[in-house]
């Protein structure tokens, strides 16, 4: 990977860059942002600027360390910081964060050869790193300081419902968001002001993220708690991170674009909704999109691509 | 995958919004006289000629001075009237070439025949006559490589259509439209003894829906010679209309786009009973045969960072740099020159002044291009598959990048890297910035070297 200064032809390229894209989705999560700081207090923005920080410093030392191309100044490590900041709860303690940033860019991304080489979407990655480890933290969430109910952990509503509880909440808090939950996710109009800056940029796959979506809320709702076609299609939607995740997660460029990219967020949401239905979890996110992650090659090889002039296809 | 014959070809890109062609799209041909021209003996790549003149020679405009010496060389006619002051080799394109130097004596005539007013009657013309008459005249290609067109037409297959290639896709270049705009007539012409030569039973002139005023032109031409009564009732024409997208002047990407059929894997377009021939080699053929006149002159178009682009009818041989300097030189210190289009033409210089000689026009140059210095720096893959859907022949372009690379030739192959076209698309969509056309047309080349060495160890 040299730095080439005379190039070969074409010599007429396209004005987009990998910086481009990258800068296009790291604005994209601005809305959401300035949400987390109205809801959460100005410790949502400090968060989010750390986390980035880091991200961007651990990926340019390493690059720097191991004589690699420094590409940390491509905005990906931007937007990883961005979405692990956004996925934990304004509560979070530093250090949780931290661990989760440096895991998410050197352990997933680099590690795995950087940028569209991770084998899993690497913010998700840190996300799981923390469930696992340090549940507590995220399992928990701070209610909006919007509403004057002191800073008192609850489950999400998601998680209440799943409890058999009410959600507590109008369908309308949910989409503005002012619910409790992690810092950046909680308001799906914003998100969803972001996704149509991505989609108006023509930087993310909006097909994929709407069959994700689409999977997981029908499937909820067929599946419903108390029997067939009872479940309960707008908390499903927006009580959890079922925006975020499905238009920022499942759309990481290394696994959307692959041939059999529907049949790949189809298995996401099948999985996602699965979670929700039958297990622990409330959420289920994480773990749908990350299976799916792994999923993604082997997706590819059902779909076979036509070479011109040949009878046969090449898989 | 079946693709109906509306559907267009696979893949291709939109690169440019067009105001590179307005650059020079409705500046009329000028016709440029150069006092030297320095005759390539070999036009195209592996089509050397011997020459027959010798320095102190006097040549008129159209005499032969060159013999075909290899399977892609066709005849070569002296392209002014002057005397010959020098054989010598050029460097012409970073190679050394034989040329043939002539200084011009006299002024040219050129009257306009018939053939360039009206349609004319074919039916005293057999089609031994014509594969003759462009056999001798030296007509090649125009469009692209430069392959000589009668190799095409002297074939035994049945032909069932003639593909005339007025799609002009390259950004910037315009010579083909002036020439569908302005040389109607000789162009109609043209395809009508192509057509004959051919034994195809229909002929299609395709056009890229971005150039209107062409496709007006030839329609209403077309239907004035219907009006003339000249046209045999087995003559069977059409405008077909193509929307704009690059490369839909690939010979294969065209014959997929009008008909719906592919080329198969190593054959040519006669195994699926087509011929495609650039709207220039028409116009030449109609010179040749009905004005007696071989291929010695072409349009070309000078555009880019130029102070006054144009298109000019010029003789075969004159000099890139005397072109260049005839529009006022170039306007961008920084700056790269390319012979033909952007996308597929050939970087001859960066950072030129001026002042060396860069290439001499030969029968397949369609154009002079500056374009401004840019500089990319290479980045990691971000498996976004923009190569693969941008790629006309179905290839992942960035998985045979990283095949070539690791030096894994077995798994280019694999890939089919031989099918590559060389068109330029995957590196052009790339926001990567990586240079997979060259790297693919590399494992292109070795694996058709491979495959070739495996032929040959077999038998």
């Amino acid at each position: 990977m040299s730095q080439t200064k005379a190039i070969s032809g074409p010599y007429l390229r396209t004005e987009q860059t990998t910086r481009n894209i990258m800068l296009h989705v790291s604005i994209s999560l601005i809305p959401a942002l300035l949400g987390a700081v109205y809801y959460f207090g100005i410790k949502a923005f400090y968060l989010t600027a750390f986390s980035v920080a880091l991200c961007v410093l651990t990926e340019f030392v390493w690059q720097k360390v191991t004589k690699k191309q420094v590409t940390a100044g491509d905005f990906s490590a931007v937007v990883t910081g961005m979405l692990l900041a956004f996925n934990m709860p304004v509560t979070v303690p530093l250090w949780v964060l931290a661990a989760a940033d440096i895991f998410s860019i050197l352990v997933v991304k680099q590690m795995f050869g950087g940028i569209g080489s991770n084998f899993a979407n690497p913010a998700l990655m840190g996300r799981l790193l923390v469930m696992v480890v340090w549940p507590g933290t995220v399992m928990q969430y701070t209610a909006p300081r919007t509403l004057a109910a002191d800073a008192v952990s609850q489950a999400t509503i998601l998680g209440t419902v799943k409890a058999g509880g009410e959600a507590g909440y109008s369908y309308l808090q949910m989409f503005l968001g002012e619910v409790p939950g992690a810092m950046g996710e909680t308001s799906k109009l914003l998100l969803l002001v972001g996704f149509a800056y991505m989609c108006y940029m023509g930087v993310v796959n909006i097909e994929a993220a709407l069959t994700y979506i689409a999977t997981v809320t029908v499937l909820t709702f067929i599946f419903g708690p108390s029997g067939l076609f009872t479940g309960d299609i707008l908390a499903n939607l927006f009580g959890g991170g079922l925006i975020m995740g499905g238009c920022y997660m499942l759309t990481d460029y290394v696994f959307v674009s692959r041939r059999g990219k529907l049949l790949y967020a189809l298995a996401a949401g099948i999985i996602t909704a699965a979670i929700r239905i039958f297990s622990a979890y409330p959420e289920g996110i994480c773990f749908g999109i990350l299976t799916a992650n792994c999923l993604a090659g082997v997706l590819t090889l059902l779909y076979r691509q036509h070479i011109y002039g040949t009878k046969k296809n090449v898989i | 995958m079946h693709l109906d014959a509306t559907k267009g070809f696979s893949g291709g890109i939109h690169p440019t919004d067009g105001y590179d062609k307005s650059l020079t799209m409705d500046i009329p041909v000028r016709e440029y006289w150069p006092e030297t021209v320095t005759i390539l003996a070999e036009q195209s790549f592996r089509g050397l000629c011997s020459l027959t003149v010798r320095p102190g020679d006097h040549v008129r405009q159209g005499q032969r001075i060159g013999e075909p010496e290899a399977f892609m060389a066709a005849p070569l006619h002296a392209s002014v009237t002057g005397e010959v002051i020098k054989t010598e080799m050029v460097k012409n394109q970073g190679r050394e070439i034989l040329a043939c130097v002539i200084r011009r004596q006299e002024e040219p005539e050129r009257q306009i025949g018939d053939y360039e007013k009206k349609g004319i009657s074919l039916s005293g013309i057999d089609r031994e006559e014509i594969l003759e008459g462009i056999r001798e005249g030296g007509l090649t290609g125009m469009g692209g490589a430069g392959f000589p067109t009668f190799r095409k037409y002297e074939t035994d297959k049945q032909m069932d259509a003639l593909l005339i290639n007025g799609a002009e896709c390259e950004p910037f270049l315009t010579c083909d439209y002036r020439l569908m705009t302005e040389h109607g007539y000789g162009l109609w012409n043209g395809v009508r003894l192509l057509l004959k030569a051919s034994g195809a039973k229909k002929a299609y002139v395709c056009i890229e829906d971005n150039k209107p005023k062409a496709i007006e032109n030839l329609r209403q031409i077309l239907s004035e010679i219907r009006e003339q009564g000249v046209l045999d009732p087995e003559e069977d024409l059409e405008v077909r209309v193509l929307p704009a997208r690059y490369p839909q002047g690939g010979e294969r990407q065209l014959i997929q786009s009008v008909l719906g059929r592919e080329v198969p894997m190593g054959g040519l377009p006669g195994d699926v009973g087509v011929i495609v021939s650039n709207v220039g080699t028409a116009k030449a053929a109609a010179d040749m045969i009905l004005g007696k006149r071989p291929l010695t002159s072409r349009i070309v178009t000078v555009t880019g960072c130029v102070k006054n682009p144009g298109n000019f009818l010029v003789p075969v041989g004159t000099s890139a740099r005397e072109l260049v300097k005839l529009c006022g030189g170039v306007t961008a210190q920084k700056n790269r020159i390319i012979a033909g289009g952007p996308m597929t033409g050939p970087c001859v210089a960066s950072d030129w002044k001026g002042e060396e000689e860069l290439f001499y026009i030969t029968k397949n140059t369609s154009g002079i291009l500056v374009l401004p210095e840019s500089q990319y720096e290479e980045q990691p893959c971000i498996r976004c598959e923009a190569c693969k859907n941008a790629c006309p022949a179905g290839l992942t372009p960035y998985q045979i990048d990283f095949a070539y690379l690791n030096e894994d030739y077995d798994l280019c192959q694999k890939l089919y890297a031989s099918e590559c076209i060389a068109c330029g698309c995957c590196s052009y969509v790339c926001p990567a910035k990586r240079e997979l056309t060259l790297r693919t047309r590399m494992a292109r080349d070795l694996v058709k070297q491979r495959m070739r060495e495996k032929a040959v160890k077999k038998s």
